[in-house]
C-alpha cells in the first residue's frame, strides 16, 4: 500500500515535470552529433574524479573479492533475484509507456520466475522465450516527451542527467526496500551495486583502455544509451 | 571443421558470386564471414584466448585492417574540427586513430572464445551505398545488439561505424575528440593518440 501511494505521488511529480516548460521539448531523441548539454561540467568532472577514486579504493576490490569467493551459480542467482524485482518495474514502465504487450511479457516473467524460478533465483522466463526488455522511470519520462536536461554525475552512483535523476528518485520512493530496516536496505543496495558492477567491469576496462578523456567518452556513451532506450520505448507501440 | 568448411564456402561465395545476390546482401555476408573467421582463429589458439594484446592486434589488423574505412571514420570522429587540420595532420590522425581502433577491437575479440555472433538482418540506408547490418552477440545471459554500418568504397564494402546497444562508437569518439581539440588543438589530439598507441 505504501508503495502504491508512493507511486501515485511519484507519478504526479513526473507528470508535472513532463508538462512543465523546462522539460517539455520536441527535441529529436536520436543521438546525433549535437554536443552534450553539460553546463555543470566543472562540478561533474570533480564528482567523476571522486567516483573514480571510490571505485579504485572500494568498489573494484569488493567486486574482485565477490567474483573470487562467490561461486558463479550463486552470483547468477543474486543477479537473477535483482533482475526479477527489476522486471516488476520494467512491466510498470512499459505499461505507462502504453506498451501493454511488453508489460504483459514482463509480468509473465515475474510470475514464472517468482514461482518456478524459486523467488527469482532462476531465470526460467528467458528459457521459456520470455525475453527481458529493459524499462525504467527515466525512460518513461523520455517517452512522454521530457528532454534529458543537463548531464549530471551523481556522487557514488555515476553518470546521469536531470531526467534520469528524477526517474531514479521515483524508483527509490516506490521501492519497498527503501522502507525496510535501514541496515537491510543499505545492505541490499550495496549488494545490488556490487552485482551491477561485477557484470559491467569488462566494459569499463574497454572504455579506459581506448579513451583519452574518460569523462567525455563516458558522458557520450551514457547520453547515447539513454536516448536509444527512450527511442526504443517510444517506437515499440 | 564444420565452421572452417562453412566459412570457406562463404568466402568462395563472396569472392565468386558477390554480385549474384545483389549488392544489398553482400555486407551481411561479409559480417557473417568475418565473424566466423575471427571466431575460429580465436578458438583455435589458446594464446589469443588469454588476451595476448600484440598477437590479438596482429590478428585484428590482418582480418579487419582492410575492412575499415579509416578515412571516413577519422573524418567523422573529428567532426567540425576536421577542416582545421592540415593535410599532414589529417594523414597522421587517420593513421594513429586507425591503430587505436585496431587495438580496441583486439581487446574485444578475445571475447569470441565463448560468444557467438548472430546476424539478424540488414537495413539498406542507400541502395548499393550504405547498409547497416544488425547482429546479436549471444552466449551471456543478455544478448548484446551490435549494428555494423558499412559504406561502399569503390567496389568494396567497408565499415564506418559500430553501434553497440544504441551507442555509436564514432559519436563517442567525436565527443571526446571535440573536448581534446578544444583544449589542446589538433596537434594535441595527435600527440595523445600517439601516446596511447605507444603504451
Amino acid at each position: 500500500m505504501i508503495r502504491f501511494q508512493a507511486f501515485v505521488r511519484a507519478s504526479i511529480i513526473a507528470i508535472l515535470l513532463a508538462s512543465s516548460p523546462v522539460f517539455a521539448s520536441n527535441a529529436p531523441t536520436v543521438a546525433e552529433p549535437a554536443p552534450v548539454f553539460d553546463p555543470l561540467e566543472g562540478v561533474n568532472r570533480i564528482f567523476f574524479g571522486l567516483n573514480e577514486v571510490v571505485d579504485i579504493l572500494i568498489v573494484t576490490p569488493t567486486v574482485t573479492v565477490w567474483n573470487t569467493i562467490i561461486p558463479s551459480p550463486v552470483r547468477d542467482g543474486v543477479s537473477n533475484v535483482f533482475n526479477n524485482l527489476d522486471d516488476v518495474y520494467a512491466g510498470l514502465n512499459h505499461a505507462l509507456q502504453g506498451n501493454g504487450t511488453q508489460a504483459a511479457v514482463d509480468f509473465q516473467r515475474v510470475a514464472v520466475n517468482t514461482t518456478i524460478g524459486l523467488g527469482g533465483i532462476f531465470d526460467v522466463g528467458t528459457k521459456m522465450g520470455l525475453q527481458k526488455v529493459y524499462g525504467d522511470f527515466g525512460q518513461t519520462l523520455g517517452v512522454w516527451g521530457a528532454s534529458p536536461g543537463p548531464y549530471l554525475v551523481v556522487p557514488l552512483l555515476g553518470p546521469s542527467n536531470l531526467r534520469e535523476t528524477v526517474g531514479r528518485g521515483i524508483r527509490i520512493v516506490s521501492d519497498p526496500r527503501t522502507y525496510a530496516d535501514p541496515g537491510l536496505s543499505n545492505g541490499l543496495m550495496a549488494l545490488e551495486l556490487v552485482d551491477n558492477r561485477a557484470s559491467t567491469a569488462a566494459n569499463e576496462q574497454l572504455i579506459s583502455s581506448s579513451s583519452f578523456d574518460k569523462y567525455a567518452f563516458t558522458r557520450s556513451i551514457y547520453m547515447q544509451r539513454r536516448a536509444a532506450l527512450v527511442e526504443a520505448g517510444g517506437s515499440r507501440h | 571443421m564444420k565452421r572452417f568448411l562453412s566459412s570457406l564456402i562463404l568466402a568462395f561465395f563472396i569472392l565468386g558470386h558477390g554480385t549474384l545476390q545483389g549488392h544489398a546482401l553482400a555486407p551481411e555476408e561479409l559480417v557473417t564471414k568475418l565473424a566466423a573467421d575471427m571466431t575460429s582463429v580465436i578458438r583455435n589458439d589458446p594464446a589469443l584466448q588469454t588476451g595476448n594484446v600484440p598477437k590479438l592486434s596482429a590478428v585484428a589488423e590482418q582480418t579487419l585492417g582492410m575492412r575499415f574505412d579509416f578515412e571516413r571514420i577519422t573524418r567523422s570522429a573529428a567532426g567540425r574540427n576536421w577542416n582545421k587540420a592540415s593535410a599532414e595532420e589529417k594523414a597522421e590522425m587517420i593513421k594513429q586513430f586507425g591503430k587505436l581502433l585496431i587495438r580496441t577491437y583486439a581487446g574485444a575479440i578475445s571475447n569470441l572464445k565463448d560468444l557467438d555472433v548472430r546476424v539478424k538482418g540488414s537495413r539498406v540506408n542507400a541502395p548499393d551505398k550504405d547498409v547497416t547490418v544488425r547482429t546479436e552477440m549471444v552466449g551471456r545471459p543478455q544478448p548484446v545488439a551490435i549494428d555494423y554500418s558499412l559504406g561502399k568504397v569503390g567496389s568494396d564494402w567497408k565499415f564506418y561505424d559500430v553501434t553497440v546497444e544504441g551507442v555509436s562508437l564514432i559519436s563517442a569518439y567525436r565527443d571526446e575528440f571535440t573536448a581534446i581539440i578544444g583544449a589542446s588543438g589538433v596537434s594535441g589530439l595527435i600527440e595523445q593518440l600517439k601516446a596511447k598507441n605507444a603504451k
